[in-house]
């Protein structure tokens, strides 16, 4: 009888330790597992880049798998710079060219229009690797022509107007500290128009342009990163992502 | 050397316990002085690990080594020993190369007139692309944007200058054409400071100098050109030089406008 009582009114040491922790272990696993979801969110952007899309990237581009990937972490970097989204803005890469986010700049406006295909406002990576495609050494010299036409060209009326270059010359020059008279800008710009407008049409066609940049092959100087050839040694972490040894 | 990885594994994580610990195979060809060499280079603890000039005194490595002296130009290594037209990289002294060799640029043409260098003359394009919105570089490395300024001084007065800059903190110089290098002695993390200044033609009379980083540390950098080189050169553009005549094969028209056109930019003694 003793016993039978015992056996019901006290557990053993074990099952009291049990029934004490047993709700805690369960707290705790709830909470560790809602966390870690968090941690799953922020690792993975609201569009993840899949593998097969990386393969198809590294084949439309210039760029091999390897070298996709390693630009995914430098483009993850940049697009959560300011507003944490996985695509990047141009605020962001302001910050990147210039160290500021704020500020207007002329160039950087051609420049992100540009990398922009779908023109959203915003650089997602499929857009980002297109662009930079064409930065790379081994891209062709047409496509690097072609790009810097569409980068001078700040109407996008097809020509490069003369009215367009003297808007250029000028906002470089209040960027830098290089200080030049009107007579001499105007002569600057004359002097290249008579190089560069075979038709003497005021501005300069793409056929124009084509000839021009290869008279004067300096002028696509920016058009080629020679980074973009070790980007995968700029970026090692994308090994830890990497399902593809190239 | 061996043919394979020092530290690899199918598993990341287990690849990471090897280089952690430092566990690698030579294989069997390797001799006792190079397996010895290799575990020192391999060492885990970076304070036990050998430095560069221990490897140098290392017998194994000095068997064949010839230490080429070199020097980058135009962003590549060029070897002091074959200077005039042909450039090889070194190959052996690469382990002390502090300069990435990923970097190359155009070779633009340059013209020589009779011995004197000639800068290559800019258009509205080139002044266009010196812009930092263009110059996507920004994205991978921060070593920020060279700068320039427009002088009225003949390029030979402003090479000599630099050349003169460079004795006074005793810094290497190298010519080529309108490029000049200076480079520093000291051996920092990045490498010795290197800067490099090249100038272009805007006009007969005026032309732009660009100088830029291109090894070394930044703030170094910074302090060397905010105390010696822009003070020293911009008192150049300042004094009273006559312009020499310098022939652009550009349009005939405006080398006679230019040639009359009044004093054009800020320097106020710029005489034409």
């Amino acid at each position: 009888m003793e016993q039978v009582s015992s056996r019901s009114s006290s557990l053993t040491v074990g099952e009291q330790f049990c029934a004490v922790f047993i709700p805690f272990f369960a707290i705790i696993d709830v909470l560790v597992s809602s966390v870690g979801q968090c941690f799953d969110c922020r690792s993975t952007s609201p569009r993840t880049c899949q593998h097969a899309d990386l393969e198809r990237l590294a084949r439309e581009s210039q760029f091999s798998v390897n070298e996709v990937e390693a630009l995914y972490e430098l483009f993850k970097k940049l697009s959560c710079s300011i507003i944490d989204d996985g695509l990047i803005h141009k605020e962001e890469l302001r910050l990147a060219l210039f160290q500021a986010p704020y500020g207007e700049n002329l160039f950087l406006d051609r420049v992100f229009d540009l990398f922009d295909e779908k023109k959203n406002g915003v650089i997602e990576f499929e857009e980002f690797i297109h662009a930079l495609s064409v930065f790379h050494p081994y891209a062709s010299i047409q496509e690097k022509t072609d790009f810097a036409f569409r980068l001078y060209d700040l109407r996008q009326t097809g020509f490069i107007e003369r009215e367009e270059v003297q808007q250029m010359v000028s906002a470089i020059l209040l960027e830098s500290d290089m200080m030049l008279s009107d007579e001499l800008l105007t002569m600057i710009i004359d002097k290249t128009f008579a190089d560069a407008d075979s038709d003497k049409d005021g501005k300069i066609s793409k056929d124009e342009w084509n000839v021009y940049v290869h008279k004067h092959p300096s002028l696509l100087k920016n058009m080629t990163l020679p980074y973009l050839k070790d980007v995968t040694t700029a970026f090692p972490s994308f090994i830890f992502n990497t399902e593809v040894e190239d | 050397m061996a043919g394979y990885l020092p530290f690899h594994d199918r598993n990341v994580m287990a690849m990471y316990k090897k280089i952690y610990r430092g566990e690698f195979r030579c294989p069997r060809w390797f001799s006792a002085e190079l397996t010895r060499l290799l575990s020192k280079l391999l060492e885990t603890n970076p304070e036990k690990r050998f430095t560069f000039p221990e490897i140098m005194e290392n017998s194994w490595f000095k068997k064949g080594f010839k230490h080429i002296k070199f020097y980058v130009e135009d962003d590549k290594l060029c070897n002091v020993v074959d200077d005039d037209e042909l450039e090889s990289e070194s190959v052996e002294s690469d382990r002390d190369s502090a300069v990435s060799e990923s970097e190359i640029e155009y070779l633009e043409p340059r013209r020589r007139v009779g011995g004197l260098p000639r800068p290559a003359s800019l258009n509205a394009f080139d002044i266009i692309s010196f812009s930092q919105g263009f110059d996507l570089s920004g994205l991978f490395d921060d070593d920020g944007e060279g700068s320039r300024f427009v002088s009225g001084a003949p390029v030979s007065k402003i090479i000599s200058k630099l050349e003169e800059i460079a004795k006074v903190v005793s810094f290497t110089v190298r010519k080529k054409d309108c490029r000049v290098s200076l480079e520093g002695s000291r051996q920092g993390v990045k490498g010795p400071l290197t800067i490099a200044a090249e100038i272009f033609e805007l006009t007969p009379s005026l032309v732009v100098v660009e100088v830029k980083k291109k090894g070394g540390d930044k703030t170094e950098y910074e302090e060397f050109c905010n105390n010696e080189l822009k003070p020293k050169l911009q008192n150049l553009t300042a004094d009273d030089v006559v312009a020499e005549p310098v022939m652009v094969s550009a349009v005939d028209e405006t080398e006679t406008a230019i040639a009359n056109s009044p004093p054009v930019c800020f320097l106020p003694s710029d005489t034409e």
